[in-house]
């Protein structure tokens, strides 16, 4: 990610909107030679000093016409996020004790030489050479190698093209825009787990509400932090944009979001799979286990008339607590959802955890206020485990199937009914 | 959920179960609560945890459960011996300071000017109390100063938060950055917090470090109070009141050596000149054509301007431009060929004494570093290397310490009665910090010198005038 000073957006006073500093395929098509070339610096820099790199690349962007210095700023630090630079702390620590105690004694060090003060600097500087056995312009050029700007670079392997560094700016640039956001709402049709996951992993809280119908189920998730309730804080700007990271991989998402503008202005932001921004990351995996993946494909070889079945298009919320049931399962004609869930594990921990989420989730009526007798249950296991499985979640009173690859779907439905 | 109310600590605000809206709006009416729907609860910062607490128990007589952080029901976070092993003894100003903040409720701000001994103060009032304190500060340097200082007085090896290390402890010292990051983790932890430096406090970011924590005793420590009226306000807020002030004309000569300061203009050379003139046409063309354009425009809307390349291309590029002459020209100020020669000169002159050199850049430090071949004192610098430059110099091994901003606050340099000022800020607050450096009384009562030395003909000389309209820097000549 860049730093907030690298960051170019643009204020729409009149929508009231914001919109990150991208480059275009067709208006900005000059940025392409140039992100070649960028990247061969960098690739046949090993050995310059950082600011020696960051210089050409100013060079190199100056060319174009009207690149303001962010934008040169944030190449700079996207191309050193690729970089490994070499720094050798003690050794330039050692270097500088010892040119500073050389010269301790010597004070002052004058030009040249006059009167009392015949310590000149050529002349200490040669000794100098001597006793630590280096010639000068060496020991000038090492002795503060350590400092950020000087540090050399050791390597630069990335397999970046220079399309994908410029894809890497506008994300970056939409993620900048993010850290003046003081809360972030997603519309989602897809990936509810994934994206509450993140959202969890990112320390957000939410608020989750069912906007469509059980059969078509679309959730708007509101993310913000404790402060937020509060006052206007942009405290969680950096945990939106790392969301908005994980988000570019999903499906299915619409993100608005509320940034703080000039003069404390409430503007909104845009952002959705529209806007053709690629993720780092790769989609999520189609199943948690090799279980659920059998359950699936069991479904889809003989559904059952008038049911409809959908992978984790359902969440459960409680405060701050969210349950995603592995599948649901849809009749119309009834009005009946049924969450299922595949107890897929078998780990003491894993199943102690299932048990008290369920507890937790399955006596509580779901978000959109649903009619408790609409909504119904059913555990799925392994049918080698299904003894052992049906003791343990006795006390839950919820059917439980045992599952193997005989078993048909018709009997899931039959024991609901039970 | 329990049916008692109860309250706890959640990321640097309480919050409060179980409470009816009748009741909050009775026996909490001074307390900025709000209603948090995502949890069915009352917030607030947590630094109205202790106003809650008393609120609660005067309304409910103890029929809550409080449950404010993981430490709640630990010992030695509510209360802990804090042995004095001190041998010193307070001054009058320092007593009286220490009065101040008894009396006002041991929630305010403590205005001394550096060299005063505001860190006695404040370990005095870290042995009165008896109980988990933070420091916070705004440097690394002074973090270990903090701890080495409560460690002698106290013989405390208090915790540390920042530079790499994380070891919270009852008596922790951290600074600002990590303070505000690592709060809503810690906030709960202390029941008295220091705020070294305060000052520093003011910014939304750090405020939060005062907003996340619960602690009931609040030390604010400062040389100079924020210039403008909002921000001063803010601190009152986050700390409390100004309980004890005293300028630094009152100080001097007493519990701060005398000094004078001295204004050294030295020239460009032609080929400098000529460079330095050339941007400075470049900008001023540039805001010629930007007012013929738009009249209101100032230099400082150069910046956002430099962005708009997709609206205004043209702009925006020629607004690029003026930057780089912009950043051209101060660098010819900053590393003028007649500063280092004049820095020889002041060497010579005080070739027996200690003397520090303040710089505007991190660059020109390790420059004047290079050439002369003495130490420079940087934010780069690890602990063990700024400890062995500081002690180095502290004996007298070492003659001169360059720094940029490092040294501009807190850190302990002793008895320095020379410093010189090659560059730096118009603003005040690092110019009397800067002063503070070589004001501290030593054995001998030696008057203190403080040489500025200044480009002619540059915005240097501006930057100057506006330090000198400091009190203490107008009056002393």
């Amino acid at each position: 990610m860049i730093r907030s000073e690298h960051s170019i957006v643009e204020y729409d006073f009149q929508r009231m909107i914001v919109r990150p500093d991208r480059l275009h395929r067709g208006t900005d098509a000059d940025y392409l030679p140039t992100a070649k070339q960028m990247l061969r610096i960098y690739r046949d820099g090993i050995g310059s000093a950082r600011q020696t790199l960051h210089g050409r690349i100013e060079t190199c962007l100056n060319r174009l016409p009207g690149c303001p210095p962010r934008r040169i700023a944030a190449f700079c630090k996207l191309l050193d996020d690729q970089s490994e630079y070499h720094s050798d702390r003690k050794a330039a620590l050692q270097l500088r004790r010892q040119v500073f105690d050389f010269a301790a004694d010597r004070h002052p060090i004058v030009e040249y030489r006059e009167g009392i003060f015949d310590n000149e600097m050529h002349q200490v500087r040669s000794e100098l050479a001597e006793t630590v056995g280096r010639p000068w312009p060496e020991i000038e050029a090492d002795l503060f190698s350590d400092v950020l700007e000087l540090q050399r670079l050791e390597s630069f392997e990335t397999s970046l093209t220079p399309a994908q560094l410029l894809s890497a700016y506008n994300v970056a640039q939409t993620q900048a825009a993010l850290y003046r956001a003081t809360r972030v709402r997603v519309d989602a049709s897809d990936d509810f787990k994934t994206i509450v996951r993140h959202a969890k992993l990112a320390g957000l809280m939410h608020r989750i509400d069912l906007v469509s119908s059980a059969k078509h189920p679309r959730y708007r998730f509101i993310f913000d932090g404790p402060q937020t309730a509060l006052r206007q804080s942009t405290r969680y700007g950096v945990r939106f944009a790392t969301l908005a990271d994980k988000l570019l991989a999903l499906k299915g998402w619409h993100l608005t979001a509320e940034i703080l503008g000039p003069r404390k202005q409430r503007f909104r932001m845009e952002l959705s799979p529209a806007d053709g921004l690629t993720s780092s990351l790769t989609a999520p995996d189609a199943f948690d286990s090799s279980l659920e993946a059998e359950v699936d494909a069991a479904w889809q070889k003989t559904p059952v008339d008038g049911w409809i079945w959908q992978r984790e298009s359902q969440l459960l919320v409680r405060g701050q607590s969210v349950m995603t049931p592995d599948f649901s399962l849809y009749n119309q004609q009834r009005n009946l959802l049924v969450y299922v869930e595949v107890i897929g594990f078998w780990t003491p921990e894993y199943l102690e955890e299932k048990s008290r989420r369920l507890k937790e989730f399955a006596s509580v009526p779901p978000t959109d206020s649903r009619p408790v007798e609409t909504t119904r249950w059913l555990l799925i296991v392994a049918k080698q485990q299904e003894r052992d499985l049906r003791q343990r979640f006795a006390d839950l009173q919820l059917p439980i199937i045992g599952f193997d690859k005989h078993t048909k779907p018709q009997s899931w439905i039959d024991a609901i009914d039970e | 959920m329990s049916l008692r109310p109860h309250v706890d600590f959640h990321q640097g605000t309480v919050r409060l179960f179980g409470l009816s809206a009748r009741f909050v709006e009775k026996a909490l009416t001074d307390v900025p609560l709000v209603w948090d729907e995502r949890e069915d609860c009352y917030r607030a910062d947590a630094m109205h945890a202790d106003a809650i607490r008393q609120g609660l128990e005067h309304s409910l007589a103890g029929r809550f459960d409080w449950r404010v952080g993981r430490d709640a029901g630990a010992a030695e976070f509510r209360s802990l011996a804090v042995n004095d092993l001190r041998q010193v003894t307070l001054r009058g100003d320092q007593q009286q300071a220490v009065k101040a903040f008894e009396d006002g409720g041991r929630r305010g701000l403590v205005v001394m000017p550096t060299g005063t001994g505001k860190t006695v103060v404040a370990i005095e009032l870290m042995i009165r109390c008896q109980c988990s304190t933070l420091v916070v500060v705004p440097v690394r340097d002074l973090m270990y100063q903090w701890h080495a200082k409560i460690l002698e007085a106290t013989g405390i090896d208090a915790g540390l938060i920042g530079d790499g290390v994380h070891r919270v402890s009852p008596i922790s010292v951290t600074t600002y950055d990590s303070a505000a990051i690592h709060m809503p983790r810690i906030g709960d932890r202390f029941q008295m917090i220091v705020f070294d430096e305060v000052h520093h406090l003011a910014g939304p970011w750090r405020s939060d470090a005062a907003r996340m924590s619960i602690a009931a005793i609040r030390l604010g420590l400062t040389a100079t109070l924020p210039g403008d009226d909002q921000r001063t306000e803010r601190l009152q807020q986050l700390v409390g009141p100004t309980l004890y002030q005293q300028s630094i004309a009152e100080a001097s000569g007493k519990s701060l050596a005398d000094y004078s300061v001295h204004r050294i203009a030295v020239r460009l050379t032609d080929d400098e000149q000529q460079r330095y003139r050339d941007y400075s046409r470049q900008i001023q063309t540039f805001v010629y054509q930007q007012r013929e354009f738009d009249p209101q425009f100032k230099w400082d809307d150069t910046y956002a301007l430099s962005a708009a390349t997709k609206q205004e291309p043209d702009r925006a590029r020629d607004a690029v431009i003026a930057m780089r002459a912009f950043r051209l020209k101060r660098q010819i100020e900053e590393h003028a060929d007649a500063k280092l020669r004049m820095l020889e000169d002041l060497f010579r002159l005080h070739c027996d004494e200690s003397v520090i050199v303040f710089t505007g850049s991190n660059v020109m430090a390790r420059k004047i570093s290079t050439r002369f071949l003495v130490p420079c004192l940087l934010s780069h610098c690890g602990k063990k290397e700024r400890r062995q430059w500081l002690q180095g110099f502290a004996e007298g091994r070492y003659r001169v310490l360059v720094a940029n901003r490092v040294l501009d606050e807190g850190v302990d340099l002793p008895e320095v009665k020379t410093a010189i000022v090659l560059g730096g800020l118009s603003s005040q607050r690092q110019a009397v910090q800067r002063l503070g450096r070589v004001l501290r009384k030593g054995t001998g009562g030696r008057r203190a010198k403080l040489y500025e030395v200044v480009v002619e003909d540059t915005r240097e000389v501006t930057r100057s005038r506006d330090r000198r309209r400091n009190e203490a820097y107008r009056q002393k000549r």
